[in-house]
């Protein structure tokens, strides 16, 4: 029973990380769109507990920044000026979960705002917009892969289940699926559908265009299993019960796909949030000013951003511990996931 | 009297591509002929990889024969349509010859006991839930297996839920492919005169499919001897057993152990 434990394991860690990112609205402190032209492109303030004199407080709290002298844009910590962090205030107004109306936050500040990862051209907080566009960049992931092993399931499903020609032009298809360089044929189809339209759409667009790539793997894969199971003896047992291929299909031939569907969503789920964020950096993606992991990476799209700003960087960091987590399910679902592996003994037992 | 069950030069040949992309073949059944009355028992002896597992898959319309026909109560089962077939399989039910690959690893013993019966439809819910426990105990097994996985049984007891499984639909033909080989005898026994009873009350045919000429001429009528894809003898059980004409018949009568070496029949090399 030690393998139960590692698959666990990672289901907490990506369920903490969700929650954190689907709940959003309440562990960022500020709005993702809300400016602060006053502000542009502050440093990330660090927490403290001990201050410049040395004394021990209870509360963490930041520096506010002030431009250094003989500069215009390079900030320092007014070590005079100390702003202490609350926990629970209230703030700007959210929706959780997209409907529960409330304003508190997790933490804010009276006075001057707390950046924790600095704040983008417009002075919009960094940490705030990261936790927000972290909602878009792994929903699109989510419904992306969701599309994907759909389409692979169905095309997989009917290749190998019913054979013949229409598994051979099927797999043609997929064949082709697979040799095409699809990053440029995202661009040239992106280019070919309105440049501007609605996030809501933009976002659909994204998420249709992402899903209808990616099928041909899962669906090879797929119809491997269906190949096998469909000639399993406890397919024949039941069609000797005089069962139809729907029943065969529903019943038996496709439970047996699941392992195979959950180790490919948890590969495909990063994989594809990666995609959008590559949309959405080339500015292909969900517009501004809506936040989502490619938007934030899109100001370094900028010479001068890219060499003076190192802090812009830092969202490109927010996904590995999901890309982490995500890769970490996929391989013990694969260990997991293998119902004729009977259990055995661990070879350490005999010794 | 006409045979419920009739079998006529039965071909199944196997394909195979080899990596050249040329066709091996493979024979195997080659021209099989013979007939079942109702209620009589049928064995099929013969070494292993002779085609007796391919010849229950055929005749349980789970295989489509090459060449030949069988005809099952008047009809030749070979070219009906695939609807026709469907509506057919029920009543010609074959006992797998390995249970653990034909019980799904992934249900419980009481779904897999029931599938049969809720495939069938017309059984309300309790109904087919005493049916269940009916065919657990007629077999030797308890109904708190239930929950189990099959995976969780041993081999005689999956077995036996193979046969009780079979039973369900109550067929007009059972083939039972090595059914009895896996069991302790006393357990044999039990099932064997389960089988014996079940043809009395319900006119039940069976093509007894085994390696083990002991266990053949106890419960067949007329045994059939098979070797490489044909028949090459049949008979009455007890001819068979007395005067066995051909070379094969005779190895595989040299293989039943006895106690008393004295009845052995003599083998001529
Ligand atoms: N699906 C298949 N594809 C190719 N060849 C097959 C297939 N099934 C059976 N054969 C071949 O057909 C021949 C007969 O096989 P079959 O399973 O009927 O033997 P059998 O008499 O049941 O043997 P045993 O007593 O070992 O079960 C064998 O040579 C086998 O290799
Ligand atoms: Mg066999």
């Amino acid at each position: 029973m030690t393998m139960r434990r590692p698959l666990a394991k990672w289901l907490v860690i990506l369920g903490v990380l969700h929650a954190i990112v689907v709940c959003a609205g309440f562990f960022a402190p500020y709005d993702p769109i809300e400016q602060d032209r006053k502000n542009p492109y502050l440093p990330p303030m660090p927490l403290h507990l001990l201050d410049a004199q040395g004394h021990l407080h209870l509360r963490p709290f930041a520096y506010a920044l002030k431009l250094r002298e003989g500069t215009f844009d390079q900030y320092e910590q007014d070590t005079s000026q100390s702003v202490p962090m609350k926990f629970f205030r209230s703030g700007a107004g959210y929706r959780l979960l997209g409907f529960l109306p409330s304003r508190i936050h997790l933490f804010g500040s009276e006075d001057a705002r707390i950046c924790l990862l600095g704040t983008d051209a417009y002075g919009r907080d960094q940490f705030s917009r990261l936790l927000y566009g972290g909602q878009i960049s792994l929903l699109a992931g989510l419904l992306g892969a969701g599309c994907t092993l759909s389409i692979g399931l169905c095309v997989g499903a009917a290749a190998g289940y019913f054979g013949g020609w229409r598994d051979d032009a099927l797999m043609r298809v997929a064949e082709l699926f697979l040799a095409l360089p699809w990053l440029y044929l995202l661009f040239a189809l992106r280019a070919f559908l309105p440049l501007s339209v609605s996030p809501l759409k933009a976002f659909f667009l994204i998420v249709a265009v992402i899903g209808a790539v990616g099928w041909a793997r899962p669906a090879r894969l797929v119809r491997g299993v269906v190949l096998s199971a469909k000639e399993r003896d406890f397919v024949r047992a039941a069609r000797g019960f005089g069962a139809t291929d729907s029943y065969l299909l529903r019943r038996h031939i496709l439970p047996e796909t699941s392992s195979v569907l959950l180790t490919q969503a948890a590969i495909l789920i990063p994989q594809y949030v990666l995609a959008e964020m590559t949309l959405s950096f080339l500015g292909l993606g969900v517009p501004e000013p809506a936040p989502s992991w490619g938007n934030l990476l899109s100001n370094l799209q900028q010479y001068s951003v890219l060499v003076s700003y190192w802090w812009m960087y830092l969202p490109a960091l927010a996904m590995v511990p999901f890309f982490l987590g995500y890769l970490g399910l996929a391989s013990s679902l694969q260990e997991r996931l293998e119902p004729y592996k009977i259990e055995r003994r661990s070879p350490g037992s005999l010794a | 009297m006409q045979p419920l069950l009739r079998v006529e030069k039965l071909v199944k040949c196997y394909e195979r591509q080899n990596v050249f992309g040329s066709r091996e073949k493979l024979l195997a059944l080659d021209g099989v002929s013979f007939a079942v009355a109702q209620e009589t028992t049928l064995a099929v002896v013969g070494e292993s990889g002779s085609g007796k597992s391919t010849l229950g898959f055929c005749i349980s319309c789970l295989e489509i024969p090459t060449s030949g026909s069988i005809w099952f109560e008047g009809r030749d089962i070979v070219v009906l349509a695939e609807s026709e077939r469907r509506k057919l399989r029920p009543q010609i039910q074959l006992i797998f010859q390995d249970p653990s690959n034909s019980l799904n690893p992934r249900w419980s013993v009481e779904e897999i006991l029931l599938e049969p019966l809720n495939l069938k439809g017309k059984l309300k819910r309790e109904e087919t839930k005493q049916r269940a426990v009916a065919l657990m105990t007629q077999v030797g097994l308890s109904s708190d297996m239930f929950q189990r996985s099959p995976a969780q049984l041993s081999g005689g007891q999956r077995q036996r839920l193979a046969i009780a499984r079979a039973l369900a639909l109550e067929p007009r033909v059972l083939i039972l492919d090595e059914a009895l080989s896996a069991l302790d005898c006393s357990v044999q026994a039990q099932i064997a005169n389960l089988l014996i009873e079940l043809q009395r009350t319900l006119g039940m045919t069976y093509l007894f499919i085994t390696h083990d000429l002991a266990m053949a001429a106890h419960l067949a009528d007329e045994i059939a001897v098979m070797n490489r894809g044909r028949v090459v003898e049949q008979g009455p059980a007890q001819n068979i057993l007395r005067h066995p004409k051909e070379e094969i018949t005779r190895h595989l009568l040299a293989a039943i152990p006895s106690l008393d070496n004295a009845e052995r029949p003599p083998l001529e090399s």
